[in-house]
């Protein structure tokens, strides 16, 4: 396994569909600039065996990134970072894309009757918490 | 969409089939192309065994017909049965042999045995083969079952609750190896799960057995995409799905005059002012499409 395939974290029963976490996962990497252009994707297979993954999940994945200009395919098989992947505003800001996630955070903390101000306190145990933030089964 | 052709590899039409009178299945219409990966959800008591069962030709039906590979499946030659492998809800095994001896007399049956394969799995899913088969866990059964089924490297893969005995590690160790065949050999497979999880990870297609037809089928990303939960006043909502013509999974009417509705609405629907819109997951939408 690339040392890449390991950064993936899959939720399921979650209500966004598995490609798209995968694509939301790869364009949050590139827009903090963790992953920079030319950065070489694990090829399908590869990523579908490391989680457990039908491949074509994977694959509708890549090819939505290729089709908004994330990553390029080269040489036929692998997938990279493209070079204008940000500059083309391919990738949306972080704090847009960090928004969606904060939004059912909101929602979540509405129904259980949090107030704003406990809410924050959460935010800021858990963003202190040392535990790695990607393992989610 | 995958054109028509009559070898697909389950092609079944208006089959109906009751038990003492009970329907069971009325009017079921499935095709599954080659290469699909479909996960089949119902309820208990739904029919999903007995659908996998009738589309096997296990069952004869009371109407309609099951294909598979283009042949009826209660007449299934030779061939096409070596093209099909399937692991039941409940262990069919011989169970005073020993797993060594079940596989000897199945082997028998196949023009094509992957033996590597066989031999691999029995190691890494720990299965005595010396020992008689009554004598394993239910989890070594199951797991002897699914090898069984895989060992003649069959097109179309059947399985029913495969998953059932077994713990997290085992189903996990289970679906690794259904992504090794879908990926190696691009293996047709249809299985029935309540574990919806383990479905998201491995199936592209859901199809939803309710009321003895299939209620929904559709690949998985995209209704996950497009179905949402609605509520608002009745008149608001049931206007602006008539004049969209969405398509309704589910309706309930709440309190207050008010209705709530499962359906799906492709991105960048404008929502009239008044509905609240909700994003569902797997097991939402089949709670929601399944309440009686």
């Amino acid at each position: 396994m690339t040392e890449l395939a390991a950064l993936f974290s899959i939720a399921a029963g979650s209500p966004e569909p598995i490609f798209r976490q995968i694509m939301g996962q790869v364009m949050r990497r590139v827009a903090s600039g963790q992953w920079p252009p030319g950065t070489e994707m694990p090829s399908v297979r590869e990523l579908a065996v490391a989680l457990t993954l039908n491949p074509m999940t994977v694959s509708k994945a890549f090819s939505q990134l290729e089709a908004e200009g994330v990553l390029v395919r080269r040489r036929g098989l692998t997938m990279v970072v493209a070079d204008t992947a940000v500059e083309r505003g391919a990738t949306p800001d972080a704090a847009a894309l960090l928004r969606p996630s904060l939004a059912r955070v909101v929602a979540e903390a509405r129904q259980l009757g949090l107030t704003q101000t406990q809410t924050l306190a959460l935010f800021k145990e858990a963003w202190q918490a040392p535990a790695n933030p990607d393992d989610r089964s | 969409m995958n054109a028509v052709t009559p070898s697909a590899p389950i092609d079944i039409a208006g089959l109906s089939l009751g038990f003492d009178g009970k329907p069971v299945l009325q009017g079921l219409d499935w095709r599954v192309a080659p290469g699909q990966v479909v996960g089949l959800l119902g309820r208990n008591g739904a029919g999903k065994t007995t659908l996998l069962e009738t589309a096997l030709g296990l069952r004869e039906a009371d109407a309609g017909q099951a294909r598979l590979f283009g042949c009826p499946a209660v007449a299934l030659d030779d061939a096409a049965r070596a093209r099909v492998g399937y692991v039941p809800q409940q262990s069919n095994l011989f169970e005073w042999m020993t797993p060594e001896q079940l596989l000897r007399y199945f082997r028998a049956f196949y023009p094509r045995w992957n033996e590597a394969k066989v031999e691999g799995l029995l190691s890494r899913w720990d299965i005595d083969r010396r020992q008689a088969i009554a004598k394993l866990s239910a989890g070594q059964q199951q797991r002897l079952s699914i090898i069984r089924a895989l060992a003649h490297e069959p097109e179309l893969l059947l399985l029913d609750e495969p998953v059932a005995s077994l713990d997290p590690a085992g189903r996990r160790d289970f679906l690794q190896e259904l992504v090794e065949q879908v990926s190696n050999l691009g293996t047709t497979i249809v299985f029935s799960t309540h574990i919806l999880s383990d479905l998201e990870r491995v199936a592209v297609d859901v199809a939803l057995l309710e009321g003895g037809r299939l209620a929904l089928q559709a690949p998985l990303g995209d209704l996950l995409d497009d179905a949402r939960r609605l509520r608002g006043p009745s008149s608001t909502l049931q206007a602006w799905l008539q004049a969209t013509g969405l398509a309704v999974l589910a309706t309930r009417p709440l309190e207050g005059g008010r209705l709530q509705v499962v359906a799906r609405v492709p991105e960048g629907a404008a929502l009239p002012a008044g509905l609240e819109s909700e994003a569902l997951s797997l097991e939402d939408l089949f709670l929601a499409v399944t309440a009686a």
